[in-house]
């Protein structure tokens, strides 16, 4: 499932993984989990897609990465938004809600014409 | 670019750390899982196996991870390339100077390091060469000597056995030989070593043996050889069978027992053995010269080495031996051959001195290391000028692009990425300079090779041009600091400096922080180049002088080459005929008007000398003239005039011993008076009662002996017919046209004439002259090369530096001409400006030429280091050259047009 949805929006996770840390830093669990319960389980990320998608957004330089104490005591690897991270997500929530806006009256269109 | 660099460092090479960080991560991610299903009441096994099976392939996500860091890394890389080549070919007179300069100091450094290198400080391919000494005796030898490093076969004996200061020791003795296979014959260099040589060196065998102590017994007894690997790939066209085979040497069959190992060519550089043989077999070697087993302590010819003993350095092993040394000459002067000297001369003889010295030195670095140095100082001077002229073109560059980048930074784009766009234009700009200055010190090298070496000993003698990693990796880093320092100015000093300023284009006097800067880097230029210029007038001048001034007789025409008889067994009558027959046979070859026979080449560094008796007392003389044996007709076929007497003819072989002397052997031995009927004798160590029995009976005109340089020194010619001394003959045809052409019909005749006898060295006399100069032509040709190119840096960097300060003051001078400054007015200004920077350099120039000139002293000919007119000259072309450079913007600023320059704001 997690990979068709990253092909079908390619982007998407990214937003997601934003949104995600824009309030606390996560680790890579941690933001799967905020995932699910922003997107009311509608998206499962699985971990196939989410670490190339942490590394890449690392290596752009919208994120960034310490090492700190996960609930199991062992240590994991927190990730947190960047003065650019946050920056994208402003750009990437407007660019989204054009997006959804059209996508929405595209739909409510095609629907009446049916 | 650091960072950037890191993360490259990291993702190759530091792989693992990063895959265990990720691997750490993913377990913790498993582990989390798990601990949630277990708060959910799964068995923690299942939790485990679950949360395994749910996160999918470990491997698939680490090499998805890996790909993601590459990928990103590359594109970015790529794309900064991609700019900065768009950005270097939207000003292609820019970068094509860069990287030309680039190319010069990276080429000219490199390709002549790489020759200093290899032909100076190398030392030999051998076991620890630096624990190597060659040992010679300084002093006179009262007796006949082969060289100054040589010492007789008894004494080198009475060193080896009885020294305390080394662990072995050998000698050496190289001399040609005839070699026969099959059907062919050829004369090759021959090395005689003593059976410790191969042992010593730790020069082992590619096949077969090499020579063993063993061999080293009894004289006569080991006809074996041992070939060197370039010979015996050349010559035996690498035949393995060749090993047990037989050759013929000098006519003496020798058996092939082995090649020796690749690489090794002898222990002189530049005169490369083809082939080993045992010591003993001296005699068979050399024929009618001994040394060996008569046990003469009056001949000096073997070459002496040792190795040191562990925890003994050169020093203290001179010291160790000078005791060892004087025992043996209190033996020596008892001996009965020593009679004939007086007391001052044995005491001479007693102060002899050992000495120990480097045992990879050789005549050839002797004779090329102060030139080669010269050379190194003179491309030093090149690198210095690329590194100024590199500066001056970065510095414009970057105040022109002051104005783009203040643009860039001011709407938001980030300094890190700026400065890493200038680091990859710069890093692109060395690596095309670098490559193509490496191209070019690889041809250039090849050319210095061959020019310095003949084409046969070229082909053998290793001078690889590859260059040294060392070299390389110092040129290339002081460019690249110096680009790097210069390049990156304008976007370090982009977020110091405000923006604004550097936006609006007010520039009245366009005093920007780097102009002064850049006048110094031309005034720096200018006096570099006058120095290269001086050094280049300087040798040039000198092998025109030298080429000008000549041997004293006329060089064109004249076709010469070796042959020696003796080395293809001929008896002393047989050899003595091979000549008289050769000398008429040569006489009726069509296009050939006369020939001489000489036993000593002219101008090819070789001397024979001896002690004279003079005319009245019979009392020996101090200084030794150079002498000669020629056939007849000689003295016409060289074109030197007899100014007194006659020369020798066909007829002088009788009893009565003549003589031709030259102006300077009558003045010095024959004053007062005509010296035609007068007499000497020559010295003979084996006959102490010699008389002054030689008749002079021709006067010639001082002519150069040895080589060009040289003062002519006192000369006496004797007729060959008249009981030779020598076996070997150089001859000298005068020809009617080219000399080269007649070659195949020569080296016919010779095959004809007497297939068994090789002749070697054939060679115009004009082209022996020009290898007889080939120091100067290398030191000349280079320097003026360097002194153009440095020229024309000098001429560029002024050029831009007025440029640029004229476009930047075009208001001002637009308001000049406003206000009715005419334009011969404002050229006027504009080059007082440039001369400012010109005189400053030339003045700067003058002075270090002046104090440098003294370390090249010995290297000119014909005129003194502080030539007025050689400085004179540089000075004159090079503010010629500068005026131009200057005048061209100076003519721009004359013609701006006030209307427009002041609407420029």
């Amino acid at each position: 499932m997690a990979g068709t949805q990253s092909d079908l929006l390619q982007g998407t996770l990214d937003v997601l993984i934003l949104k995600a840390l824009a309030l606390q830093e996560l680790h890579g669990m941690g933001i799967s989990r905020r995932i699910a319960q922003m997107t009311n389980a509608a998206f499962d990320v699985k971990a196939g897609s989410l670490f190339p998608a942490l590394h890449r957004m690392e290596q752009a330089g919208w994120l960034t990465s310490g090492w700190g104490q996960a609930e199991t005591n062992r240590r994991a690897k927190f990730y947190s938004l960047t003065k650019k991270g946050k920056k994208q997500l402003q750009t990437e929530t407007k660019r989204w809600a054009r997006i959804s806006l059209a996508m929405a009256a595209a739909l409510e269109i095609s629907q009446e014409a049916l | 670019m650091i960072s950037r660099l890191r993360a490259l460092w990291n993702n190759v090479f530091r792989k693992s750390q990063l895959d265990e960080e990720l691997d750490e991560e993913l377990s913790v991610y498993a582990e989390l899982v798990a601990a949630e299903k277990v708060r959910s009441g799964v068995a923690p096994d299942e939790a485990q196996r679950d949360a395994r099976r749910e996160m999918g392939g470990v491997e698939q996500i680490r090499q998805s991870v890996r790909d993601i860091r590459v990928g990103i890394w590359l594109e970015k890389f790529a794309q900064d390339i991609r700019y900065g080549i768009r950005t270097l070919k939207k000003n292609p007179a820019f970068s094509l100077v860069a990287i030309a300069t680039l190319a010069l100091g990276i080429g000219a450094n490199t390709a002549m390091f790489s020759l200093l290198d290899q032909i100076v400080l190398r030392l030999l391919p051998v076991k620890q060469p630096e624990r190597l000494v060659k040992v010679t005796v300084a002093g006179n030898n009262y007796g006949n000597t082969y060289g100054d490093d040589r010492i007789s076969w008894p004494m080198f004996e009475d060193l080896r056995d009885r020294n305390e200061a080394f662990s072995d020791m050998f000698c050496r003795f190289p001399t040609t030989v005839t070699v026969g296979y099959e059907d062919r014959a050829a004369q090759v260099m021959a090395e005689l070593v003593s059976g410790s040589y191969f042992p010593v060196l730790g020069v082992g065998a590619a096949l077969g043996r090499t020579i063993a102590p063993d061999d080293d017994e009894v004289p006569d007894s080991q006809p074996v050889v041992v070939l060197s690997y370039s010979f015996w790939r050349n010559y035996f066209s690498a035949d393995r069978t060749i090993v047990g085979r037989t050759i013929a040497l000098n006519s003496y069959k020798m058996t092939v027992i082995g090649v020796a190992q690749p690489g090794f060519d002898g222990v002189e550089l530049g005169n490369p053995a083809q082939m080993f043989v045992p010591i003993m077999m001296k005699t068979e070697m050399t024929p009618r010269s001994d040394g060996l087993k008569d046990r003469r302590r009056r001949l000096a010819w073997v070459a002496a080495y040792g190795r040191l003993k562990p925890g003994m350095n050169a020093q203290q092993a001179q010291s160790s031996l000078q005791p060892l040394l004087y025992s043996i000459l209190e033996m020596e002067v008892q001996q009965p051959d020593f009679r004939q000297f007086g007391d001052e001369d044995r005491r001479q003889f007693l102060r002899n001195r050992i000495e120990v010295l480097p045992g990879s030195d050789n005549w050839l670095r002797h004779s090329m290391r102060q030139p080669l140095w010269i050379l190194i100082a003179l491309t030093g001077a090149v690198l210095l000028l690329a590194c100024a002229n590199l500066a001056n073109l970065m510095l414009a560059r970057a105040t022109v692009r002051e104005r783009e980048i203040a643009l860039r930074l001011a709407i938001g784009a980030a300094r890190g990425r700026i400065v890493r766009q200038l680091m990859v234009e710069t890093l692109l700009l060395s690596s095309a300079g670098a490559a193509l200055g490496l191209a070019l010190a690889f041809l250039a090298d090849r050319l210095l090779v061959n020019m310095y070496l003949p084409a046969n000993e070229a082909a053998d003698f290793v001078v690889s041009p590859i260059p040294d990693w060392r070299v390389l990796a110092f040129t290339l880093g002081m460019l690249l600091v110096t680009s790097l320092a210069f390049g990156l100015m304008p976007a370090l000093r982009g977020s110091r400096t405000e923006i604004a300023p550097s936006l609006q284009e007010r520039s009245g006097t366009g005093s920007l922080g780097s102009v002064p800067l850049r006048r110094i880097f031309v005034v720096v230029q200018v006096a570099l180049s006058l120095l290269l210029l001086v050094g280049a007038g300087l040798f040039v001048r000198t092998l025109r002088n030298l080429r000008d001034q000549g041997p004293g007789f006329p060089t064109d025409h004249l076709l010469g080459f070796t042959v020696d008889p003796s080395l293809s067994g001929y008896s002393d009558q047989q050899t003595e005929s091979f000549f008289e027959r050769l000398n008429v046979n040569l006489r009726e070859m069509p296009g050939v008007s006369s020939v001489g026979l000489s036993t000593m080449p002219p101008l090819r560094g070789y001397g024979w000398q001896n002690a004279i008796i003079g005319e009245n007392s019979g009392e020996r003389q101090e200084e030794q003239p150079v002498l000669d044996e020629v056939g007849p007709k000689y003295f016409s076929t060289l074109g030197i005039p007899i100014l007194e007497g006659r020369e020798f003819t066909d007829r002088d072989r009788g009893p009565q011993k003549y003589a031709v002397i030259n102006r300077s052997f009558a003045r010095r031995y024959l004053p007062a008076g005509d010296p035609i009927g007068r007499r000497f004798g020559l010295v003979d160590d084996q006959n102490p009662a010699a008389q002054p029995d030689i008749v002079v009976v021709g006067v010639i005109p001082d002519t150069k002996y040895r080589d060009l340089r040289e003062m002519p020194p006192p000369q006496a010619y004797f007729p060959y017919f008249q009981g030779a001394k020598f076996r070997f003959m150089n001859v000298y045809l005068r020809t009617h046209g080219e000399p080269r052409q007649l070659e195949n019909q020569l080296r016919e005749r010779m095959r004809r004439f007497d297939p068994h006898v090789p002749i070697v060295d054939l060679q115009a006399m004009d082209e022996q002259i020009d290898w007889s100069l080939r120091t100067e032509r290398l030191v000349a040709s280079l320097s003026a090369v360097f002194g153009g190119l440095a020229l024309l840096l000098a001429v560029i960097g002024l050029y831009g530096v007025m440029a640029y300060t004229v476009t930047r003051r075009t208001r001002e001078i637009g308001i000049r001409i406003a206000l009715g400054a005419t334009p011969p007015k404002i050229i006027e200004m504009v080059m007082r400006e440039a001369s400012v920077m010109v005189l400053t350099g030339l003045s700067v120039g003058a002075v270090l030429a002046l104090a440098l000139a003294n370390l090249i002293r010995n290297q000119l000919f014909g005129l003194n280091a502080h030539d007025p007119w050689t400085l004179l000259g540089a000075s004159l072309s090079l503010a010629i050259a500068a005026g131009f450079a200057g005048f061209i913007p100076a003519l721009r600023a004359s013609s701006v047009n006030p209307t427009n320059a002041l609407r420029r704001e």
